[in-house]
């Protein structure tokens, strides 16, 4: 089997972050984090995952194969981690049964961190999900997998121009070789304790009288959740008849959904 | 006294017969009254006035039975009668909202989750109409994203029974060479609709009227030029359309040969449901370049290069994407 | 109002403005943000390797003249390896677990003075029938599985279901059935597993209702057997072996063409409204990993499955031993159930013996040959062979078998019905407790039990009729 993380001889020297981490397998009990891994079917999501816990959950090439939703843990830095693994989507806006368990964890099961693997093969379409991912979520990290397969086709990915065009960390790497996973580890770590912060750009929007809408509908959000920092997809979410987040407005609740920095909803219940 | 168990089994089995009898006649009289609600909110909705025999007349009952139902709704204070003319009372209309908000969910569903035929939705919905529950409604809607129009371009009632004025005019009232944006394409009758369905007419598509014939109207619609009757083309409601339309002949994806390009300009209307959700989420949207790569040994499907991936498609759906 | 109740009215408002628009441009606008950014940060370097494998490589396998071949030749090669690869651990685990621990097992009984019955239920019964699902079961698919992962890793698969498709998509179907079914040939509860491939629901439910058509592992030895007894010795002993091998190749047609039926017969019926959707996504061909997928087919695909036939095959091993020690007056219940069934099976050109042993052994189809013989022994009292009642065994020599099914009256029609039966019945219970892990659904684990079933009895009644005819 391929070796995963190199420096084998180094493995107890401090300055390799290999010797912080411990692989947790299913045996997750105790954690300080929680973080949850997305991507579309067939990015290699379930190497990534499996390198991070030590777990061997089915990875393949082909769409729609991981088998059941895995947990796993590991421990990094002194810090215990809870990965989850959602189901590979290609997006969080169609109705299907596994894109809504996506897009609710993401949402409402709050985890520290959202790590969305991404095909840097083929970055066009995975960044459809990227940018949805961004929009729920503050903290997340982009991880450009299957980078050798990218310079095999002669295709090169500026991961620091991603970087500032997101707002988020973007780590590359080849999880089958375990090349950039140690980055992921220190970038998953950075995130979930606050050391980085991202400011997701968020710079999309729509055309015509749908814009207007949301701006319309955006600008009265504004007013009751000061602070909040994707007004404008909550507004979108609202125009497409989103009960869960129609629900979060009704009960105040969307502070939580929000962001991280924390909204005090500035005005109750006014005639 | 001595106990029968012949006489126990025969009174269980008449007394589940008679209840079976009496449940079936108390939901077709309920069916009989929620159908003519329904129909006086069409009316009033359409601003069309209303009486005993356009009412036994659209709903196929006999006078004396419509004379019945009519009493009844008087007596419920679901209608009053003003002349010859009946109207709904508040609390009619807030019963008849809630029949035709189930019934165009259903639609909905039936279009967006099935692959039920066209002709059938309305049959099976209004069979629904008067048997889901509410808690079940809610349900549904809410799994449906809370549409608020049906597949028809009928507006579906809110919860609470609040719904917008009608939307766009009758086809055949756009001059020569209008541009208009369908909204409606009424579903009854259903031979009407029939036809409707075969020239593959959905509410948003585009269409130019050609021409104005004394008994029909020539009409283009994706580069097809065609003919309807008058009185189908009434069933047909639209909005005249500002932006610049194009209704002329579309290039398809599925004319392009490997090796060839194209840029995305449309998903037809008639793709809906899950199968366009599908295809726009693989990113056939306006804009996007999309590459014919392959054919398969039969020639069918085509793999198309579609934003770095490689994706089949059938010759059928190839078809429903317009290139620019 | 509060000012969130006028933000939800505010919204409600504009939904009706917009319409159905709102879902539309925002996936347009989230394309075109994602075009943007990709345009940005991806450089693509002009020189293109000189010889790109994959390019080839694609223009072959979906090519009109070498896309076929090469699909026949893959698929050879790995039924070749799979049946060549399987013999030797097969005959190994069968001298082990039944020839060693079996006897055994039941002389510990009658060392440690166990009773008869409790020796009889547990060694006889439950053990065996254990023993010999896993010893039949588990060598083939450790093979094929791991073979059938590398040809799907390494992107082959997709392209058999790109070329496949237009043949499935005249039967309502998807052309990924393709795989699901030849996954079916090695384990149709493995191949339920398998249709998760098929995203859209109507398709995965063909797929899941037709697989049954597949034939099985278990159930390749039961036709080459009755094939060489009952039809192979029809020809002079020279062509004997090449036509029970066209026998066996006709049943397996017939399967293929019942699926095409089946599926294409779904589709326009109960399925008909079900939502529906093509797409297939053609991955880049990548370097398969070996010893990972080794492992993880192993793990995921035959250690699961092994392990509910077992389960499966436990309460059968012990219903097996019961009903053929279980006396109600003279006879066993068995042979009670064996006498009443007969008159039924004489219609489907079939008997007792064989409805008894599709009812007792259905957990797995490795064990109904063993019970078949078992109870065609118990039924006509020849009792020098076998181990007794209740006991699955088989014999070394087909002639042996073929004398021993003769003697139970089987005749070439009984042969060609069991045939046709072990193809079209219903799955076996793991299938179909897999089928209803998978669907959810007791309607539809129901109906993949009924049709086949149903489609079974038909045609050997049929068959039946106009052998009677002629």
């Amino acid at each position: 089997m391929t070796k995963r993380l190199q420096p084998e001889q180094c493995e107890l020297c401090p300055v390799n972050p290999k010797a912080k981490l411990t692989r947790l397998g299913m045996d997750a009990g105790k954690f300080d984090h929680v973080v949850a891994v997305a991507g579309n079917p067939n990015v290699g999501k379930s190497t990534v995952f499996n390198n991070l816990t030590g777990l061997k959950q089915h990875t393949g090439n082909w769409p729609g194969k991981t088998v059941v939703r895995a947990e796993g843990g590991f421990s990094f830095a002194g810090k215990g981690f809870k990965l989850i693994d959602l189901p590979g989507t290609y997006s969080l806006l169609s109705a299907s049964a596994d894109e809504e368990v996506a897009r609710d964890f993401i949402l409402f099961g709050q985890p520290d961190v959202t790590v969305v693997i991404v095909d840097a093969t083929r970055l066009e379409r995975n960044m459809n999900l990227v940018l949805q991912v961004l929009e729920i979520t503050d903290r997340a990290v982009v991880c450009l997998n299957l980078m050798d397969e990218a310079a095999r086709h002669g295709i090169r990915v500026d991961a620091r121009t991603l970087m500032r065009e997101l707002g988020v960390p973007v780590v590359p790497a080849t999880a089958r070789s375990g090349e950039g996973m140690v980055e992921l580890l220190q970038s998953i770590h950075d995130v979930a304790s606050g050391a980085f912060v991202c400011r997701p750009k968020r710079s999309w929007s729509e055309q015509g009288d749908v814009r207007k809408a949301v701006d319309a509908l955006a600008e009265k959000l504004r007013d009751a959740f000061p602070g909040l920092s994707n007004v404008r997809w909550v507004a979108l979410r609202l125009l497409e008849g989103d009960d869960r987040i129609a629900e979060a407005v009704r009960t105040g609740e969307l502070t939580v959904v929000g962001s991280q920095a924390l909204t005090k909803e500035t005005e109750d219940v006014a005639a | 006294m001595t106990f029968s168990w012949e006489i126990a089994a025969l009174s269980v089995a008449a007394g589940t017969l008679i209840f079976l009898v009496l449940n079936r006649r108390r939901r077709r009289h309920i069916e009989l009254i929620e159908d003519a609600l329904k129909h006086l909110y069409n009316c009033e909705y359409t601003k069309v006035s209303c009486t005993l025999e356009s009412l036994s007349g659209a709903l196929g009952y006999g006078r004396e039975q419509a004379a019945a139902v009519v009493s009844e709704l008087t007596r419920s204070k679901f209608i009053t009668l003003e002349g010859s003319e009946l109207k709904l009372t508040s609390s009619g209309r807030e019963y008849a909202l809630k029949v035709i908000r189930v019934h165009r969910l259903w639609e909905r569903h039936l279009a967006d989750e099935t692959m039920v035929q066209e002709v059938d939705w309305h049959k099976q919905a209004e069979a629904k109409e008067h048997s889901l529950k509410q808690e079940q409604v809610s349900e549904l809607s809410r799994r449906l994203g809370h549409p608020v129009y049906d597949p028809h371009g009928d507006p579906i009632p809110g919860a609470d029974g609040s719904i917008p004025a009608v939307r766009g005019i009758p086809l055949q009232t756009f001059n020569k060479n209008a541009v208009v944006t369908i909204t409606h394409v009424e579903d009854e009758p259903t031979s009407v609709y029939a036809q409707l369905v075969q020239r593959g007419l959905y509410p948003g598509m585009n269409l130019r009227v050609l021409d104005k014939l004394s008994d029909s109207l020539v009409i283009q619609k994706e580069g097809i030029v065609f003919e309807i009757p008058l009185i189908v083309a009434a069933n047909v409601r639209a909005v005249p359309e500002q932006r610049k339309k194009d209704t002329g002949p579309q290039k398809t994806l599925a004319t392009l040969r490997p090796g060839e390009e194209g840029i995305v300009s449309g998903i037809s209307h008639g793709c809906r449901g899950l199968q366009r959700r599908r295809l726009m989420d693989l990113g056939i949207v306006p804009g996007t370049t999309v590459g014919a790569v392959m054919t398969s040994v039969s020639g069918d499907p085509t793999a198309y290069r579609i934003r770095g991936g490689v994706i089949a498609l059938r010759k059928e759906q190839a078809e429903m994407v317009f290139l620019q | 109002m509060s000012r969130r109740e006028e933000i939800l009215k505010t919204a409600e408002k504009l939904r009706w403005d917009l319409g159905e628009r709102v879902h539309d441009h925002t996936v347009e606008a989230l394309h075109a943000e994602a075009s943007r950014i990709a345009g940005k940060v991806i450089a693509v370097s002009g020189e293109k390797p000189a010889f790109n494998y994959e390019r080839i490589l694609d223009a072959l396998v979906t090519n009109r003249w070498t896309g076929f071949p090469i699909m026949f030749l893959v698929l050879a090669v790995v039924f070749w390896i799979t049946i060549e690869g399987a013999n030797v651990p097969s005959s190994f685990l069968a001298w082990i677990l039944l020839d060693t621990v079996h006897p055994a097992l039941n002389q510990f009984g009658g060392a440690v003075g166990m009773p008869w019955w409790i020796n009889g239920f547990l060694f006889d019964g439950v053990y065996l029938a254990m023993a010999w699902v896993v010893s039949v079961m588990l060598p083939p698919m450790a093979i094929f599985f791991p073979l059938f992962t590398l040809a799907e890793d390494f992107g082959y698969l997709p392209r058999v279901a790109f070329n496949l498709d237009s043949l499935f998509r005249k039967a309502g179907a998807h052309g990924k059935q393709a795989l699901t079914m030849a996954m079916g040939y090695g384990c149709n509860a493995a191949a339920i597993v398998s249709t998760r491939i098929i995203d859209s629901p109507r398709e995965r439910l063909i797929a899941i209702l037709t697989n049954n058509f597949a034939i099985c592992n278990g159930r390749w030895p039961t036709l080459i057997l009755i094939a060489t007894i009952f039809i192979g010795a029809l020809a002079p002993p020279s062509l004997s072996s090449a036509v029970s091998s066209v026998a066996v190749v006709t049943v397996v047609v017939i399967g293929i063409v019942m699926t095409f039926v089946v599926s294409w017969g779904l589709s326009k019926t109960i399925l008909k409204g079900e939502a529906s959707f093509f797409s297939l996504e053609l991955p880049p061909y990548r370097p398969p990993r070996i010893w990972q997928t080794l492992y993880t087919s192993v793990i995921d695909r035959t250690l699961i499955v092994l392990w509910r036939a077992v389960v499966w095959s436990v309460p059968a091993g012990g219903v097996i031993w019961l009903v053929s020690n279980i006396y109600i007056g003279d006879s066993s219940l068995a042979e009670h159930a064996v006498h009443s069934f007969d008159p039924v099976a004489f219609l489907f050109g079939l008997n007792g013996v064989i409805l008894l042993a599709y009812i007792i052994a259905i957990p797995a189809n490795e064990i109904v040959i063993p019970t078949v013989l078992m109870l065609t022994v118990l039924v006509t009292g020849m009792t020098e062979l076998g181990s007794g009642a209740g006991v699955m065994f088989e014999l070394e020599s087909e002639l042996a078998t073929a004398h021993v099914l003769k003697a139970g009256g089987w005749t070439l029609l009984t042969g060609i019905n069991l045939m046709l039966f072990s193809l079209l019945h219903n799955p076996c219970s793991t299938t179909l407790y897999t089928i209803y892990k998978e669907t959810g659904s007791a309607k539809w684990t129901t109906l993949a039990a009924l049709i086949p079933l149903a489609i079974a009895f038909l045609v050997c009644f049929v068959v039946t009729q106009l052998w009677a005819l002629l």
